[in-house]
Parts: C-alpha cells; structure tokens; sequence
C-alpha cells in the first residue's frame, strides 16, 4: 500500500475530499452524458475484439474447433508469413524516414521563401496528393512508367539514349522498393511539412536577428537556429509514425504483383490473401496472423511511450 | 484507494459483460458448428443403398414441404442482370414455378461480382447459417470451388433427387452428371450443361495482311512464326510497330481449372496441378511438360510476341484489347470460350468499327496444332459449372428436395422455365410476337433491320444496349444436357459454326482433385505458382530454378497430397 497524497490548500490547510460515490453522485449529469459514448466505445471497439479468439480455432467451413497455438506454429514455420512480416518492417521503417526526411527538407525550404504569392501557391500543390485515393496514384505511376509505349518515364529514357530497352519498373524486384519509396514520398511529403512549417512559424525571430549581428550566412542560419529548432519536433513525429509501421496496406496492395511478392508482400496483404482471395479460408489462422501483427504494434507503442516519455517529458497514450 | 477499487470494479464488470456477449455468440457457432458437423456425420453415415430406400420419403417429406422463398446465389453467368431484366425474369420464374408447385414461391437472387466469387461465397457461408435470411439455399459453383466443398458437409447430396428427376427422360448427356458423382455414389452439384473450353481465334484481316492463312498454321512454329508476323510486320497496317501477337488473361489461369485452356498452344501437354496420369494422381506443376511450356513462354515474352498486359490482364481487360477501336496496339490472337463467344467477341469488333467489311467472317478459329492434338487430343473441355443446394443439416431432406425441385428439376422442364433459364424473360429479352426493331438505327451503315412475324420465336433487343440483340441468359442451348421441346431455337449460324468447331476439336479436362491438405494449402500453392510462372516469363529466373524453388517450400505438402488422393 502506497502512502496517501493529502490534497491541500494554498494556504498549507488539508482538504477534506468528500466519498468518491458522493462526488459521482454530485456529478451524475456528466455521467449520464458519458453513458451513451461508454456503451458505443464497448459495443463497436470491445465487443468485436472478442473475435481474436478464433486465433486458437480451427475456424473454416468445414471445422470449428478449439486448437490452442497451432495456427501460431503454423505461422511461424511458414516462410511467406515471415517474409511479409520483414517486408512490413522493412518498407515501412523506410518509408517513415525518407518521407520525415522529405519534409524536413522542404519545411525549410518553404520557410525561406520570401515571396509570400509564391510558397503558398507550392504549399497547395504539395499539399494536393494527399488527397488523392491510393487506387488512382497507383494507376498514375503504373501508367507513367509502363513499360509500354505509353510509357513517359521509359520513352523519355529511351529517347535521351539513357536506357535501350524500356525498363519494367513495377513488376522489377530491383525497382519496386526504389518506386514505393518515391511514390510515398510523392504522396505524403507535402502534408508531412504541415507540422513543420508550424514549428518554423513559432520560432523566436530574434534567434535569426542575432545570427544577423553576428554576421550568419542564409546557410549558417539554417544549420544553426532553424534544424536544432525542428529537432525536438522532428523526434515526435518520428516516434508517433513508429507506432504504425505495421498498419500497411493499402499502398502495397494497389502496387505489388505477384513478380514482386519477395520484396512487396506484407503481412496485410498477406492476410488478404489468405483470407479473401481463397475458396475455403481458414479464419483461424488469419486471425492469429492478424493477433500476432496487432501485438507487435502494441509493442512498438509502447516502446515509443516510453520513448516519448524520455524525449518530451510526456507519453503518447 | 477507492479510486483503484472502482476502477477495478467497472473493468470487471466491462470484462463479464463481454464475455456475456461472446457467451452468446459462442453458442451461436456452437449450433452452427453442431449443425455443420451433423450434416457432415449424417452425409458420411448415409450409404448410397439408404438414400435410394430413403428417397420416396424423401420426396413425400418433401411434397409436405411448402418451400415459400427461395434464395439463391449466382456469378456473372445469369446474364439477366438487375439493369438486364432480372425483376422480369424473377416474376415470371415465380409464376411459371408457382403455378407448377401449386403454392407461391419467392425467388431472391443474390448476384456476386463474378470477378469475387469465390470469395465472396465463402465469406456469406462464414458469417451466416441455415435460416438466415443472407444464407443461401443453392448456388453456382465452378468445378475446382465445387470439389472443394463436396467434403465440407456444408452441400446436399443429391443423387437421388437427379436421379429421380423429371428430366431424367430427356437428357441427351447423362455422363456430364454421372462423372461428378463420388466413388460412393454421392451427388453434392448438378450441372445443367457440359463444360464447354476456349478455341484460338485470329483476325482475318492480320492473315491477309501477313499473306496467310489458317491452313498454313499446323505446328506451334507455324504458330510462333504467325505471332511473330504480326508482332513485327504491321498487320494493321499504321506504318509503325505496336501490334502483339496474342493476349490472353494471364499466362495461365492457375487458379481455375483447366488452367492452360487461355494460351493452350504454349503449355500443350503440360497441365500445372494435379491430375491422374494413368490411374495415379500426380502433381502436372513439376512435370518436364511445365518447365518446357514455361520456356516456351518466356522465349515469347523475351521476343515480344506476348502482349506484356497479359501478366495482370483479366479476361474483359485482354478481350477489350483485342477488340478494341485502336487496333494500332492490339494483337492478332486471342484464345477465348467457343460459340457464343464468337458471336460476342464479332459483334463487339463491329460496334468498334473494327474489320466491318468482313462481316461475320472477322474471326477465324484455328484447329489445335500437331502439339496439342499429339497430347491432350484437342482443345479442354473443360469440368461443368455446378448448381449446389445448401443442407441444413437436420436430418430430414425435405427442404433440400423441395428446393431441387422447384430450382433444378424445373431449370430443365424443356419448356417455360427452362426457356427462362436459356433465353431470359418473355417479351424482354426473346418474344414469339410480331415486330420490327432496328439496331444502329442512327448509323445508316451499321444499321441493321429485324421483322418478325406473330408467332415466330426470335430474341430481342438488349434491355442496356438497344444496338445489340440479346444472346443468352444462364443456360447455352448448345451446351444443354436436356435441349428445350418447345422448338425455341436461336439459330445463330455464327454461334452453331463456333460450337460445332469446338465439339468436333475437344476433348474432355482431366478431373480436379480435391482432398483435405489440398484444400488446406490451395492459396499457398496457387500464390506461389502464379509468382514463379511470372518470374519465369519474365525471364528473372529459369523453369529449373522455379521448380527447385517449389519443390523447396511445398516439396512435403505435395507428397502429403499425393498420398492422399492416391489413397482415395
């Protein structure tokens, strides 16, 4: 048993705190309010978590039986599933730091333009892929690199004698990763320097006025009061997005073939496949895949609690 | 403290009551699962001998029966679709089936994106069961997704039902059905029609230009040698290179058998799953007949005689592509399903202004080559789709024979219904009244006058597409097992020209396995196939080095299903 902490006044005088059912009682209004969202958070976030423990069934068609771990075992002797699960690692630790790096970048660079007309006219076209579905940006890429004759990026290659046969980008195990990463950073970039240019904005302008004095080039400005500025920011964002690397789906599943699945295959789209794409799927067995990816990730937010703890004195959760 | 206490308290009572929650629902699959295993130990209890005594009361059991709806489950094949004529297709089934039962019968229809099916199937019988109003009482399967189920006890066994059925007396192909039958006799899907496969059709107008003919092309280098022509030798005649040889939706169809019938003159012999070879079940993936098709494609693919859309190509994309307006990338051979096909695949070159001057003589079909008839003995017939009735499980076979017969027995009546199944809806898509309609009435060189007189049987109109006749609805009358006796005939001599090349061509698809490690491990193998079959294609790695690759990971898994199969 912990020592108790006295609640006290200003003056140094204990407070006499009254029964916590009394204090409910006296606020049952707001309880009341809480009610309906309580019974929401229960029914459509906890009631269908129940279904993780078909991870220990075998859930088909055909069967329902409890098994105990061996949809586990299963899943850890199969070499797709590990496959997958370092290519989610992979692709999206990489993906997090090219793309924050990206917008660091530019964050700056926007921050140093003068012409006011001009950096919020590129702040709205970096911004606008954002907002643009996954399905649509893949068929762009597919299109602009397409090994056919419709093919910009290959004919221009061609026509300035770079290359002499087209090259077949998405469904190459060479390019795919190269392509991803580039696509990624196409997308999200722009609305990664949002965060950014609100930190640049609440820098002291002091700091630049006396780097000024000292006689500070554009360059040494930079290096010196703005990148320290947008380090601490930096570190959060970082932290934040690591707690998501293995929520990837979407942008894999609209761009990966089966020419690429050493290098592309991750453990959503693994599920997918295992779970919709076959006759008689064994839900079990999908579900403990599923199991196993939501633990890592709650590893991983936990890790980065305790990170955040250290870097900002405060947690994410 | 009391914080702690309370706290305490509210997450267990979060945890009791939702594990009240899952309690109820854990009884839910309990009874499903109860009901699942009990049909299955009832299906596997039943002899044949017991269902043949058990059969007249069956059928007793199920003339008590009053089956008041009836839900059924289909894919792309009902081409009465709901902005084709389905509301008028259900009313008049209702009618012509009410009638007939002597009780009014409400059919709901559940159309799947054909594309899904499987899928989507699969996800419908997980999240519901017998009696829920989305669970359905028959459905359309094709031939590797109907052996998978047949173990599953989740399917009725009806071989008494076909056997007894009315239209027993006039089927003209009883072994479509007798072959789908189990060693023990047990009968889990019908199906109506036989397989029909794919035939290789090429432009005529590509022949000419590249100074050929079909009679030329024998051998697979007459055929390597015309893809080659009109990859290389502008049979379009645009003065620039773009043209393919041939597409095809996919280098094969590893996911559904007969998986070598799109691009039959590459794979030849070869047959990528498993199938009996004189009597014993082998696995077709790692025969020297697949490493020599898999070279052989990816020595086209190298020579650009391969349309490279063919890798993720679906079959609308690849036969759009062959049809296409712009014929200036399009390719000269595409291998797609025989006689209707042939209609459709012309009358859409037409609607895209492609080769008019040809007429109905756009397409050419090409005999198989020396290669395939000296293997296979001609093109894949491929195993039919199936119908398949839900069993609920609970002993009795009313519900299950009285939806046998107001669906199947009826589907092949020879007359009303089964004109319904064949042609569609009366005076929406066929009539027998007099009229006049124009298709391309606005174009006077593609506009095309129709008369007919009171009385006469003739199609009409597409409901979506006033330029284009209507074709079909589920059934081919040319594939039928029970042709219809009310003398409706669409003579189509395009069609009958297609699917008499096909019969006079074909031969029969090996049967599709099916067994428990199989059925296990069938995505696994099928993903893995189709990634080594395209890195192989692309010319990443060698046929050698994919089989070594296979025999690798699956090595073990194959030999468990061999066993298996060879053990039944």
């Amino acid at each position: 048993m912990g020592k108790q902490k006295t609640v006290t006044t200003s003056s140094g005088q204990p407070i006499r705190k009254k029964p916590l059912s009394i204090r409910m009682w006296n606020s049952r209004g707001y309880y009341l309010m809480f009610l309906p969202v309580f019974i929401y958070v229960l029914i459509v976030y906890y009631w269908p978590m129940l279904g993780v423990r078909y991870a220990f069934y075998d859930y088909s068609l055909k069967n329902f039986e409890f098994i105990g771990l061996d949809n586990f075992k299963e899943m850890f002797a199969t070499k797709d599933f590990w496959r997958a699960f370092f290519n989610t690692l992979q692709l999206s630790v990489i993906k997090l730091l090219i793309t924050t790096f990206a917008s660091v970048i530019i964050s700056v660079f926007l921050n140093e333009m003068g012409n006011m007309v001009a950096k919020k006219t590129l702040q709205t076209v970096i911004y606008l892929p954002h907002f643009m579905s996954w399905a649509v940006v893949a068929a762009i890429f597919t299109l602009f690199l397409s090994k056919s004759s419709s093919g910009f990026v290959n004919e221009t290659l061609k026509s300035w004698g770079v290359i002499e046969k087209s090259i077949d980008f998405m469904h190459s195990k060479a390019w795919w990763r190269p392509i991803y990463y580039m696509v990624n950073v196409w997308k999200e970039t722009g609305w990664g320097t949002v965060i950014f240019l609100a930190t640049l904005s609440g820098i002291n302008p002091e700091l630049y006025e006396a780097a000024d004095i000292d006689g500070a080039s554009r360059m040494q400005k930079i290096w010196n009061v703005t990148v320290p500025a947008l380090a601490n920011t930096i570190l959060i964002v970082l932290i934040l997005n690591l707690a998501k690397v293995m929520n990837l789906f979407e942008s894999v599943f609209v761009m990966y073939n089966t020419r690429v699945y050493k290098v592309a295959d991750v453990i959503s789209t693994y599920i997918y496949r295992e779970g919709f794409m076959t006759a008689l799927p064994n839900y079990g067995y999908t579900t403990a895949v599923g199991l196993f990816k939501s633990l890592v990730g709650c590893v991983l937010v936990l890790v980065c609690n305790f990170a955040s703890k250290k870097v900002r004195g405060r947690g994410i959760i | 403290m009391k914080k702690k206490v309370l706290s305490v308290l509210l997450a267990s009572a979060m945890v009791v009551s939702l594990a009240a929650c899952g309690a109820s629902d854990d009884d839910t699959s309990a009874a499903s699962s109860s009901s699942s295993s009990s049909s299955t130990s009832s299906s596997a209890s039943t002899d044949t001998a017991s269902t043949d005594t058990a059969a007249s009361t069956d059928t007793a059991a199920a003339e008590d029966y009053v089956l008041e709806k009836l839900h059924i489950v289909v894919d792309g094949t009902l081409t009465a679709t709901v902005d084709s004529g389905q509301q008028e297709f259900e009313a008049q089934w209702e009618e012509a089936v009410g009638e007939r039962l002597g009780h009014p019968i409400d059919l709901v229809i559940t159309q799947l994106d054909h594309s899904d099916y499987t899928g989507t199937v699969s996800r419908m019988l997980a999240t519901s069961s017998v009696g829920d109003e989305d669970y359905p009482d028959a459905m359309i399967m094709s031939a590797s997704m109907y052996r998978q189920y047949q173990t599953t006890g989740i399917l009725w066994d009806m071989a008494s039902a076909y056997d007894n059925a009315e239209f027993q007396a006039r089927v003209t192909l009883p072994t479509v059905n007798e072959n789908m039958k189990t060693a023990d006799g047990k009968l889990y899907g019908f199906a109506p029609t036989y397989g029909n496969g794919c035939v290789t059709y090429i432009k005529q107008s590509w022949l000419d230009a590249v100074g050929k003919t079909v009679d030329d092309i024998k051998t697979f280098d007459d055929y390597y040698n015309l893809l080659l022509a009109f990859t290389n030798d502008d049979p379009d005649g645009n003065g620039s290179a773009g043209t393919y040889g041939v597409i095809a939706a996919g280098f094969g169809k590893l996911d559904e058998a007969p998986y070598i019938n799109y691009m039959p003159e590459f794979w030849q012999g070869a047959y990528p799953s498993f199938y009996q070879k004189d009597g014993e079940w082998v696995d077709g993936f790692t025969e020297q007949a697949t490493v020599d098709a898999l070279e052989r494609l990816a020595k086209a693919y190298a020579d650009g005689i391969i349309d490279p859309d063919t890798e993720e190509a679906g079959t609308k994309q690849a036969r759009e592509k062959f049809f296409s307006n712009d014929q200036s990338t399009s390719e000269g051979v595409f291998t797609y399903w025989a006689g209707t096909w042939l209609r459709t695949l012309t009358n859409n070159m037409s609607k895209n202004e492609v080769d008019d001057d040809l007429g109905d003589d756009r397409l050419v079909q090409l005999p198989p080559i020396k290669e395939i008839v000296d293997t296979w003995g001609g093109y894949i017939n491929r195993e039919a789709p199936v119908w398949v009735i839900t069993d609920d499980g609970d002993g009795s076979n009313a519900r299950e024979q009285a939806i046998f017969d107001a669906l199947l027995d009826t589907m092949l009546d020879g007359d009303r219904v089964q004109t319904l199944w064949t042609y569609g809806a009366e005076d929406v898509h066929w009539s027998i009244h007099a009229e006049e309609f124009s298709t391309n009435a606005d174009d006077p060189d593609k506009r095309k006058d129709y008369s007919y007189e009171e009385g006469e049987f003739h199609l009409k109109q597409s409901p979506n597409d006033p330029n284009a006749v209507w074709k079909k609805n589920h059934l081919d009358s040319v594939l039928v097992i029970a042709p219809l006796t009310n003398g409706f005939v669409d003579d189509d001599e395009l069609v009958t020209k297609g699917n008499q090349f096909f019969t006079t061509h074909c031969v029969d698809a090996p049967a599709a396995a099916a067994c428990d490690t199989l059925t296990a491990n069938q995505e696994d193998l099928t993903s893995k196939k189709k990634e080594l079959m395209n890195l192989v294609v692309a010319g990443e790695i060698t046929a050698q080095e994919a089989m070594d690759e296979y025999t690798d990971e699956f090595g073990d898994i194959v030999e468990q299903i061999l066993a298996e199969l060879n053990a039944q």
